[in-house]
C-alpha cells in the first residue's frame, strides 16, 4: 500500500528546473533511499514534500490525503517527520527539553492553550520523552546541556526529536553527513532497529552508498530534477544511465 | 540557615532525583547550599511570597533605607525616592515582565509595545469618567481592550520576523500616537492630555490613603511610626496587581508555552517540523505580553489620575524604555524586568533632579562656581549605567547580582567550583543510606577539602 505518493512534482526557481516532473511512490514499510549528483534536486524533492517549498506544479499525497499545500508543522502533524542534514536542535536546552518539544507536539497537537498549567504534569509526555531518549541511547545524558554533546550524539539526538513527534514516514536527509566511521555505524544500526521496532518507513537521502546498499530496499536516482532509474539496489547499480550521470563521480 | 534547605531538600529530593545526591550535596557547606536555594527559589509558594515580601519592602527601600544612606554620604536625602516612585516602578514592571515573555523568550522584539500600554492608560481614564471610576474596573477594561488591538498587530506583523517584524510594530505603535495627538484628540484631549480622571475610593479607602489614615479613621489612634504604615491604598493596589502578574508570568514560564516559546526563539525552523503552529505561538506571546503592557498602562493611569494620560505614553521612546528596561535587568527571567523597570524610573525620576555645585573652596575662584544639574542628561546617566550594565553583564542586572553572590560565595567556600565538582561525584557513587544525618554531613566535608586542593 502506498504511504506517500508524489505525481508531476515540479519546482521552478525562475528559469531554473529544480525538480521536474517526479513521480513517487513511496510502499508503506519500505526504506527507501533518494540517490543523486550534487544539484539533482533531491533536498528540493523533499522540502517540497514536507511543505518548507510550495511545488509549482504536481500534488503530494501521503496517507490518501493531498498535502501539497499543507505548511510543515501540519505535514508533521498528519505522520511525516524529518531528520535534518545538519544537527537542528535547540543548543542552549537540554537534552530532555529537545525531545520534551517534540513530545508536546505529538501528544497534544499543533497549538494548545496550556499557558498555565506545569509542563512537567503531562505524564504522556513524559513517557514518550522516556521511551525517545531509550531508543537513542541518550537517556544517561538527559540533563545535559545539548551544545555540549559530541557530534554523533547531536545526529541521534536530531532522530529521537524526529521519532518523538510518533512519525509514520521518516524522511532523513544525509544522517550519516560528517560522522566518523564508528558513528556512521551505530546510526545505521540505529535506523535498521527503528524499522523494526516502530515499522517505520524511512526515506533516506544520503551519499555513502556502502550505508544505502545496506539500509535500502529501494533506490532512486535523480539527476538534473528527474527520476533517471528506481528499483532494486542491484538494479540500479547495473543501470546504465545512472553509470552516466555518477560518471567520474561515486563509484558504484 | 541550613536546617530548612535540608529539611526540604530530604522530602523533595528523592522524587526529582536519587535521595543520595540531593542529601549528601546539601550538607556541604554553603557552595551547595547556595544551590539549595537557587533550587528553592524556584518554587512557585517561594516565588510568590518571596515577591509579596519584596514588594512591601520596596518602599521602605526607596525611601528610608536609600534616605539613610544617602544622608550618610551627603548630609541629605536627595538621593531617596519618593512616594509615589514605588508605585510607578510597579506599573512599568508589569507591563516589562510581560514584554520580557516576547523578547526574552520567543525573542521576537517589539518597538510598539507602547501601543498597548497608552491604549490601556487612556481607556482606563475614559472609563473613569465615562463608566466607573472604579479603580478596578478601569485596570479591568484597560487589559480586555488590548487583546483584540494585540491580536489584529500581532496578526499582521508577526508573518514577518526580525528587524521588520520591529519596525511593523513601530509603525502600529507611531499610528496610535499620531491618532491620539490629533484626529483623536476629541476622545484624547490631544497635546493637552486627557486630564479630569477620577478614582472612586476602593473597597471603601481612598487611593491615596495610608495604613495610617485607616488605622486612625478606625481607632482614633496613631500606628507605631514604621515605614510600612505610609503604604497607600494605591500602592497595595499596585503591588497586588504586580504580585498576580509576577504569578502569571511564573506559571507560563513553567508550562509548556515556556519551553516552546523558548525552543521558537533558538530555532524556528525545528518547532515547525516537529509539528507545532510558530505562528498561532507567536501570536499568542504576542497577545500575552501586549495584556502585560496593558495592565501596566491601565494602573499607570490610576497612579497618574491627577497628572494625567499624555500622547507620551504611546510615542515610541516608551517602547524603546521598554527594551532598555529588558535588557538593563536582564532578558529571560522574571526578577530582571522587574529590576530594570526599578533602576529606570530610578534614574528618570531621582538622579533627574540631582544637582550638585562643583568647585567649592579654593577651586571656586579660578572656575567660578558651577552647577551640575543632572536634570537634562539623566538619560545620558541612564545610557551610561546600561553601556556599562550590559557590556560587562549580558544577563543584565540580575546577571551581574548572581554573578557576585557566586563569587562572594565561592570566596566563603575557598572554592568557586566546589560545590558543583561535589554534586559530580556523588553522582557516581550513591549514597546507600541517605537519609543518614551523620554519613551525610562526614563525607562532603572530606570532599570539600580534596576538591579546595586540587583546585589551588
Amino acid at each position: 500500500m502506498t504511504l506517500l505518493q508524489t505525481e508531476g512534482l515540479t519546482k521552478r526557481f525562475g528559469g531554473l528546473v529544480a525538480v521536474d516532473h517526479v513521480d513517487l511512490g513511496i510502499e508503506r514499510g519500505e526504506t527507501r533511499a533518494i540517490i543523486g549528483p550534487n544539484g539533482a534536486g533531491k533536498s528540493t524533492c523533499i522540502n517540497l514534500i514536507t511543505g518548507l517549498l510550495e511545488p509549482t506544479e504536481g500534488t503530494v499525497t501521503f496517507d490518501s490525503e493531498d498535502i501539497t499545500h499543507l505548511e510543515p508543522y501540519e505535514t508533521v502533524q498528519r505522520g511525516m517527520a524529518k531528520s535534518f542534514q545538519t544537527a537542528s536542535i535547540f543548543p542552549s536546552m537540554t537534552v530532555e527539553e529537545n525531545v520534551k518539544i517534540a513530545a508536546f507536539a505529538a501528544e497534544h497537537g499543533s497549538f494548545q492553550l496550556n499557558f498555565l498549567r506545569d509542563r512537567e504534569k503531562f505524564p504522556a509526555v513524559n513517557a514518550v520523552v522516556d521511551e525517545m531518549l531509550g531508543a537513542v541511547q541518550l537517556s544517561d545524558s538527559r540533563d545535559l546541556e545539548v551544545g555540549s554533546l559530541p557530534y554523533g550524539d547531536k545526529r541521534r539526538l536530531e532522530i529521537a526529536i524526529a521519532l518523538a513527534a510518533e512519525p509514520e514516514l521518516l524522511l532523513m536527509d544525509e544522517p550519516t553527513a560528517g560522522m566518523s566511521p564508528e558513528e556512521t555505524q551505530s546510526t545505521v544500526d540505529l535506523v535498521e532497529d527503528l524499522q523494526e521496532e516502530l515499522g517505520l518507513t524511512i526515506v533516506l537521502v544520503e551519499h555513502d552508498m556502502e550505508i544505502i546498499f545496506r539500509v535500502a530496499d529501494r533506490i532512486t536516482v535523480l539527476n538534473r530534477g528527474s527520476v533517471i532509474a528506481e528499483g532494486s539496489p542491484d538494479e540500479v547499480q547495473g543501470d546504465p544511465q545512472v553509470q552516466e550521470a555518477y560518471l567520474g563521480g561515486v563509484e558504484l | 540557615m541550613s536546617e530548612a534547605p535540608t529539611d526540604t531538600a530530604a522530602a523533595e529530593g528523592p522524587a526529582r532525583t536519587d535521595g543520595g545526591t540531593v542529601t549528601a550535596s546539601d550538607a556541604g557547606g554553603s557552595g551547595t547550599a547556595l544551590e539549595r536555594l537557587v533550587e528553592l527559589s524556584k518554587r512557585e509558594s517561594v516565588v510568590v511570597i518571596g515577591s509579596a515580601i519584596a514588594l512591601l519592602a520596596l518602599p521602605v527601600l526607596l525611601i528610608d533605607v536609600l534616605g539613610f544612606v544617602s544622608t550618610l554620604l551627603f548630609g541629605s536625602t536627595k538621593l531617596a525616592g519618593y512616594e509615589g516612585l514605588s508605585a510607578l516602578v510597579l506599573a512599568f514592571a508589569i507591563a516589562v515582565i510581560g514584554f520580557d515573555i516576547l523578547l526574552g523568550y520567543t525573542e521576537l522584539l517589539s518597538f510598539g509595545h507602547a501601543a498597548f500600554f497608552g491604549v490601556a492608560a487612556y481607556t482606563a481614564g475614559i472609563v473613569s469618567t465615562q463608566v466607573s471610576a472604579n479603580p478596578l474596573v478601569m485596570v479591568f477594561i484597560g487589559i480586555v481592550v488590548t487583546a483584540p488591538l494585540a491580536v489584529v498587530i500581532g496578526f499582521l506583523s508577526i508573518r514577518r520576523s526580525g528587524v521588520y517584524f520591529a519596525v511593523l510594530t513601530l509603525t502600529f505603535g507611531q499610528m496610535l500616537y499620531f491618532y491620539a495627538l490629533g484626529p483623536g484628540a476629541w476622545l484624547t484631549g490631544g497635546a493637552n492630555g486627557l486630564t479630569d480622571l477620577q478614582a472612586d475610593p476602593l473597597f471603601g479607602f481612598a487611593l491615596s490613603d495610608t495604613l495610617q489614615d485607616i488605622y486612625f479613621d478606625m481607632t482614633g489612634s496613631l500606628l507605631l511610626d514604621v515605614p510600612f504604615a505610609r503604604l497607600s491604598v494605591e500602592y497595595l493596589l499596585l503591588a497586588a496587581f504586580t504580585l498576580a502578574a509576577i504569578w502569571l508570568a511564573y506559571r507560563i514560564i513553567n508550562s509548556p508555552y515556556g519551553l516552546i516559546l523558548s525552543a521558537i526563539g533558538e530555532n524556528e525552523q525545528r518547532v515547525d517540523f516537529v509539528g507545532l503552529d510558530v505562528f498561532r505561538y507567536k501570536l499568542m506571546a504576542f497577545v500575552i505580553s501586549a495584556m502585560f503592557a496593558g495592565a501596566g498602562g491601565a494602573l499607570f493611569a490610576v497612579h497618574e489620575r491627577i497628572a494625567g494620560i499624555y500622547p507620551g505614553t504611546l510615542y515610541w521612546i516608551t517602547s524603546g524604555d521598554f527594551v532598555i528596561m529588558a535588557v538593563l535587568g536582564g532578558t529571560g527571567s522574571i526578577a530582571g524586568p522587574f529590576l530594570g523597570a526599578l533602576v529606570f524610573e530610578y534614574i528618570s525620576n531621582v538622579v533627574s533632579s540631582l544637582s550638585f555645585v562643583l568647585f567649592t573652596g579654593p577651586l571656586k575662584g579660578i572656575f567660578g562656581e558651577f552647577t551640575l544639574n543632572f536634570g537634562s542628561i539623566w538619560r545620558l546617566v541612564l545610557g551610561g549605567v546600561f553601556v556599562l550594565v550590559v557590556a560587562k553583564f549580558p544577563d543584565g542586572i540580575r546577571g551581574a547580582i548572581s554573578s557576585a553572590v557566586e563569587a562572594a560565595d565561592g570566596r566563603l567556600t575557598g572554592s568557586g567550583g566546589g560545590g558543583s565538582a561535589a554534586d559530580s561525584e556523588v553522582d557516581v557513587d550513591p549514597d546507600p543510606e541517605p537519609e543518614t544525618d551523620g554519613g551525610a554531613t562526614e563525607r562532603p566535608a572530606s570532599r570539600d577539602e580534596e576538591t579546595g586542593g586540587e583546585r589551588r
